[in-house]
């Protein structure tokens, strides 16, 4: 389980400019095995929730609990894929599987029978000698999503992963990552700017806003699972359509009130 | 394929072509203005042999040797003091910025500065003695490192952010970050700053003798330019560029075996 108390945290702007405050005041419970889906414009923060989950930035107040204990940096309990895919160019599939455990200590045999594993799991079975340079997108990111389960980590942190990719190359991906955590039930934080996915793969959408980042709402995703058999069912079912149309009036809402503020300020900037 | 459209594609052929026009233009127009400071084609490269072929003509190789011994001792020790030096350094540069704020005014001195304007000043000082072997090897880093010190930086500067936090959200350390991430991608601008180093530490050596310390090869030519001796000269100066490009195909070549994930941009090989 993870608990986000109280988290505020702000960057410093550019010169002269003040303080951006990317995270205000959020609290959120993320419960063991579920799959949470973040969603929100552009500057709401929701990558900078991800990466204090990761403890990969400080947040200046709150508190972060996983599983009761104190985030102070990153953790081998928490594995994250990355919207580039961030694998190293000069390794191949195998090692770039085995990354995380290289990094543990694991030896060289056993890490890379898990890597085997895992690379069989996300149907890249063959390709483990290749170099990501000779991947195509969709499989780039397969791999990203083998190097974070090898280390079996207890929360999958996803980055918009599938926000690089193209629409088709985007479906099955979405299938394949429902195919696994059904199987797996780890729990998982997914960020993503579409509302269809948010609401396709999610058992919960927490909606944020922006300026300053924070929690707008959080919706239950009624729709049963698994889902990944019959994905065209799912989104041609009535609950779906519901939930993206609810989501995007709240969303449209956010834009014109963030028009409607930067508009107010360019009027007070203007005036005399 | 077959033989004929292999050698029809393959580079060598239009570069033996280009050379063949060259070798004709160059010897129709010494031959038609006879000059005492131009050789023909012919005797240019009838020269050659004698000064590589040891007892062909004389001693005359014996001191193409000499030279070629004395110029590339100190090209070689200059050149790995540059790159021993100067990778490290740009490397460290490139990853804490504040090391850079003490640094980079001297490496913008040493990348526009042009250096024959410095080398009196520092073959005063550093003295010309006995073929004056420190001076030179001095100087040949001067030239040199700076090529290594800007691209190991670039290297570090270009390495995708994302790879770093990769490896620090999967429990990495600045050491393994070091060895995982900064050394492997930053190989290629390495490579690229090994090869620009090496053009410019022979630019060097040879300015060097020319101009200041009359040694080795650069000593060899001015001799030659005293005594007129335009087919030696020339001679000379080919064999010095054919050197010069043997070194870089062969730092080509070990950049391709050392990060060989380069060619590797897209689908397939």
């Amino acid at each position: 389980m993870i608990e986000i108390k109280g988290v505020s945290k702000a960057f410093p702007g550019r010169k002269g400019s003040e303080p951006v405050q990317a995270l205000k005041d959020v609290d959120l419970i993320v419960r063991d095995n579920e799959f949470l889906t973040v969603l929100g414009p552009s500057g709401c923060g929701k990558t900078t929730l991800l990466r204090v989950i990761a403890g990969l930035v400080p947040h200046d107040t709150g508190t972060v609990l996983v599983d009761g204990k104190p985030v102070t940096g990153p953790g081998p309990e928490r594995a994250m894929v990355f919207q580039s895919f961030a694998l190293m160019p000069w390794d191949n599939v195998l090692t770039n599987v085995a990354f995380g455990l290289e990094m543990q200590g694991v030896d060289k045999k056993t890490r890379e029978l898990k890597a085997l594993e895992l690379i069989e799991m996300v149907g890249l079975g063959g390709f483990e000698k290749r170099l990501p340079g000779e991947l195509s997108g969709g499989m780039q990111q397969r791999v990203g999503l083998a190097r974070a389960l090898a280390v079996s980590p207890k929360v999958l942190l996803m980055d918009e992963p599938f926000g690089a990719l193209d629409e088709q190359t985007r479906r099955l991906l979405q299938e394949e990552l429902l195919r696994i955590w059904e199987a797996t039930r780890t729990t998982v934080v997914f960020i993503t700017h579409s509302m269809e996915e948010a609401v396709l793969l999610g058992d919960r959408v927490v909606l944020m806003r922006p300026r300053p980042g924070r929690i707008d709402q959080i919706l239950d995703i009624p729709m049963t699972r698994p889902r990944s058999t019959h994905l065209d069912s799912v989104e041609s079912s009535g609950e779906f359509t519901a939930m993206v149309g609810l989501l995007w009036n709240n969303l449209r809402a956010m834009h014109s009130d963030v028009r409607r503020a930067r508009q107010a300020g360019q009027a007070a900037a203007t005036k005399p | 394929m077959s033989l004929v459209r292999r050698v029809l594609d393959s580079s060598a052929l239009y570069r033996l072509i280009a050379l063949a026009i060259f070798a004709t233009i160059w010897q129709l127009a010494t031959l038609s203005h006879k000059s005492m400071l131009i050789p023909t084609f012919t005797d240019t490269m009838a020269a050659i042999p004698k000064l590589l072929i040891p007892g062909y003509s004389g001693d005359e190789s014996a001191k193409l040797w000499d030279a070629l011994y004395q110029s590339n001792g100190a090209l070689l020790i200059g050149f790995a003091i540059s790159v021993a030096l100067g990778v490290p350094f740009g490397l460290l540069i490139g990853r804490f910025r504040t090391i850079e704020r003490f640094a980079n005014l001297y490496i913008s001195i040493l990348l526009v500065t042009p250096m024959a304007a410095v080398i009196p000043l520092l073959v005063m000082s550093l003295g010309v003695r006995d073929g004056a072997m420190p001076t030179r090897v001095i100087l040949i880093v001067l030239f040199a490192i700076v090529m290594l010190i800007v691209n190991s930086r670039a290297g570090i500067r270009q390495i995708d952010p994302s790879l770093i936090e990769m490896a620090r959200c999967f429990g990495a350390g600045e050491l393994s970050i070091w060895r995982r991430i900064l050394l492997p991608g930053s190989l290629p601008a390495i490579m690229t700053g090994v090869r620009l180093g090496l053009g410019r530490a022979i630019t060097g050596m040879v300015i060097i003798e020319l101009l200041f310390i009359a040694v080795g090869l650069g000593n060899l030519i001015q001799k030659y330019d005293a005594q007129l001796d335009g087919a030696r000269l020339y001679a000379l100066i080919i064999i010095v560029v054919f050197e010069a490009l043997v070194l870089i195909q062969a730092v080509r070549w070990l950049e391709r075996r050392v990060t060989p994930w380069r060619k590797t941009t897209s689908f397939g090989r």
